[in-house]
């Protein structure tokens, strides 16, 4: 045996993997260093933690949502194959073979021929054969995924706009709300408010998109040879990252990204950005004069929030037939979550998949509540679902908020972590759940979460139950008190 | 045999679903039954998504991982053979998804945070015995140091380490889960757990040595050295 123990060891003496010589041996050793024994303490330590974590069950999460997530993607794909299938019978496979040979016997001699589209599966194969060799890059397709306020499809304000694709040439605007829209698997983008949208080009090779205002993109990894690029006045945003943030508006262009690289040229030549970096290029100003700063913790994450909408299954045909738009009318703006998915401010229209779907709205402290469920058929019908008023405000919380704030007996308080503080230990917090009902009696005091030694917030909580509400509105809160 | 998912905390307990009802539950799943969909899922849902959130360590993103793994066993099912246990299998995907989880998260969160532990205070085995905030502080602190370590391993030494320190599973119920072979896991769980337990000594530890041949002990647990190209 070495001069030292090695850490493992201590575990394998933990869990009783060592013979009594050797144990006796590590023990003795661990008596004379120091070293040793302060790493068996630790390692002891981490082992009797493995314990906690393997009872450790999960938080909960929202099953039903998640059933609803699952049943969409497996469900939609099901159906989707079920279409591709080609039909059981034999005389029909026959003939559907036989349509393939001609049509690659016809691609040697015929010129290209344009196909109808309500083609037969043979015939739309053979001419989708022909066309393979010339091929020009396949045109994508948009859908809107999500909706707020007013939208503007081609200078129209279209009723239909979740069944309607957006293709190259397209344009989109909005007003005081945003659109969402999904062209793939995983990628999407959002127009925010007050901006305009033009897909110059819209293919599986290149997407080109001009923007005035505020646009979100979360697109899933290109391929070798995709290009995707921003036009923000005359500078030029080269994407080969999975989420970005581009604003044009008069004062200049600004760019952020969150994942992958994102460059932006202009003439005067080019910036690279790479994951949670923003750049800044006032109007008039080259882009080679701006440089890249990190993305603070709060940009990083209203990215999270700004994310556009996507479904899980992405299949262009089927999804205008298959899904179908949910309303969601409020009486105010409110923070809404459909199956456990936050959507953000309402009223707002969301692309759903046929079944029954959970609806919540935030209240003013942001917490979820369910609304209720809505029952949503295919499209085109689609469904609406009206949020009942919020009942008027007590402001009960925040009044019994401010009676505790200032009834909080301050001397006693520091007299609490006099002795903490002596030993230099400062900054630290108590969390408490306190009930209080309308004639100002607490219900209950609670100490939920504190950094503080049981005495001394054991301390604290007696000097917390000190404090003597008025009668008023019965609440029920958290507070987080920093001492 | 495997010994499969061994703990179910929520209302669908796997002792009511011996091997004719999982046969059962399994020939209607592959008939296309919602209804048998649903049992599954609600079934094994807090088995999978507590799975996931032991090996991972954090909530985070933990919805989504539960749906990728139930959307793959359902693709998945008609391919399963019934050699393991349904729970076993399912807890097959569990760590495969995990892991990449973990490989393809480049900014790693705090391993467990306070709302996470919040979280699982609903746990009744966490709340019968009421802690001081002292120890719950103590025990969060030991929990994050573990997870901490953990990170610091490569994906797949992370796995077999996790299921074998904190899980207790033998190496054959390792090499299923992980789509290995016995030696190799033997050999990757040798090098895991020098590292893990170094990096949880810390600044402690003493002088690193040179790797040397397995102790009894070491060959107990099938610790044997055998080179083989680290990742």
């Amino acid at each position: 045996m070495s001069e030292h123990v090695a850490p493992h060891r201590w575990a394998d003496l933990w869990a009783g993997r060592v013979e009594e010589a050797e144990r006796a041996t590590m023990e003795r050793h661990a008596e004379r260093c120091r070293a040793c024994a302060k790493v068996r303490q630790r390692v002891t330590r981490a082992s009797d933690s493995f314990a906690t974590i393997r009872t450790q069950s999960a938080p909960e999460v929202p099953w039903d949502a998640i059933r609803a997530r699952v049943h969409w993607s497996v469900s939609t794909e099901r159906q989707a194959a079920l279409r591709r299938r080609p039909p059981a019978y034999g005389w029909l496979a026959a003939a559907t073979a036989a349509g393939v040979a001609i049509g690659l016997g016809a691609s040697a001699v015929a010129p290209l021929a344009v196909e109808p589209s309500a083609a037969p599966p043979d015939r739309a194969l053979a001419a989708q054969l022909r066309r393979e060799p010339t091929a020009s890059p396949a045109p994508l397709i948009g859908l809107v995924s999500r909706a707020s306020g007013d939208v503007m499809l081609d200078g129209v304000r279209p009723a239909d706009l979740f069944a309607r694709g957006l293709g190259e040439g397209s344009s989109l605007a909005t007003g005081d709300g945003r659109v969402d829209v999904q062209f793939g698997s995983d990628s999407a983008f959002a127009l925010g408010p007050m901006s305009t949208l033009r897909l110059r080009r819209f293919d599986a090779r290149t997407i080109e998109l001009a923007v005035e205002g505020t646009l979100d993109v979360a697109v899933a990894p290109r391929a070798s040879g995709q290009r995707f690029l921003v036009d923000a006045g005359d500078r030029v945003v080269e994407v080969r990252g999975t989420q970005f943030r581009v604003v044009h508006d008069p004062a200049g262009t600004r760019v952020a990204c969150h994942h992958g690289v994102v460059t932006v040229r202009d003439r005067s030549g080019e910036v690279e950005l790479t994951a949670e970096q923003r750049l800044a290029v006032a109007a008039g100003r080259p882009v080679s004069a701006a440089r890249p700063v990190a993305l603070s913790a709060d940009e990083a994450a209203a990215f999270d929030r700004a994310r556009p909408l996507t479904l899980p299954l992405w299949d262009p045909a089927a999804l205008p037939r298959s899904s179908a738009p949910l309303e969601i009318a409020t009486a105010g703006r409110q923070d809404v979550r459909v199956d456990g998915i936050e959507l953000g401010l309402a009223p707002l229209r969301v692309r759903v998949m046929p079944g029954r779907h959970s609806v919540e709205t935030a209240d003013s402290a942001g917490r979820f509540r369910r609304a209720g469920w809505v029952d949503v058929t295919a499209a085109p019908h689609g469904a609406r679902f009206e949020v009942p008023a919020e009942p008027p405000r007590t402001g009960g919380i925040t009044e019994r908020r401010r009676q505790l704030r200032a009834g909080i007996d301050q001397p006693r308080l520091r007299g609490c972590t006099r002795s903490i503080a002596k030993a230099g230990l400062t900054g630290t917090y108590v969390q408490i759940e306190i009930a209080v009902d309308p004639r100002g009696a607490v219900g209950f005091l609670n100490v939920l979460d504190t950094d503080l030694p049981a005495a001394t917030a054991s301390c604290v909580r007696d000097a917390l139950a000190t404090v003597r509400f008025a009668p008023g509105a019965a609440a029920t809160w958290r507070e987080r008190i920093d001492l | 045999m495997l010994r499969g998912v061994k703990r179910d905390t929520g209302s669908g307990s796997l002792a009511a679903l011996g091997p004719v009802d999982e046969a059962e539950l399994i020939a209607r799943c592959k008939a296309d039954e919602r209804a048998a969909h649903d049992e599954l899922y609600y079934r094994f849902r807090r088995q999978v998504a507590g799975n996931l959130y032991r090996v991972l360590g954090d909530r985070s993103d933990l919805d989504d991982l539960v749906q990728e793994v139930f959307v793959i066993a359902f693709r998945g099912l008609e391919r399963f053979r019934g050699d393991a246990r349904l729970s076993t299998w399912l807890y097959r995907i569990c760590v495969n998804v995990a892991l990449g989880k973990i490989r393809t998260r480049k900014r790693r969160p705090a391993a467990i945070g306070v709302a996470d532990l919040d979280a699982t205070s609903a746990d009744p085995s966490l709340t019968e015995r009421p802690e001081t905030p002292d120890r719950t502080l103590e025990r969060r602190q030991e929990q994050e140091r573990v997870y901490k370590a953990l990170e610091r391993l490569a994906p797949k030494k992370r796995i077999v380490l996790y299921l074998h320190e904190i899980e207790g599973l033998d190496l054959k119920e390792i090499a299923y889960l992980v789509d290995s072979n016995p030696v190799t896991v033997r050999t990757r769980l040798f090098y895991a757990r020098r590292e893990f337990y170094r990096v949880l000594a810390g600044d402690a530890a003493p002088p690193a040595e040179e790797p040397s041949g397995p102790t009894a002990a070491e060959a107990e647990i099938g610790a044997e050295i055998e080179v083989e190209a680290e990742p």
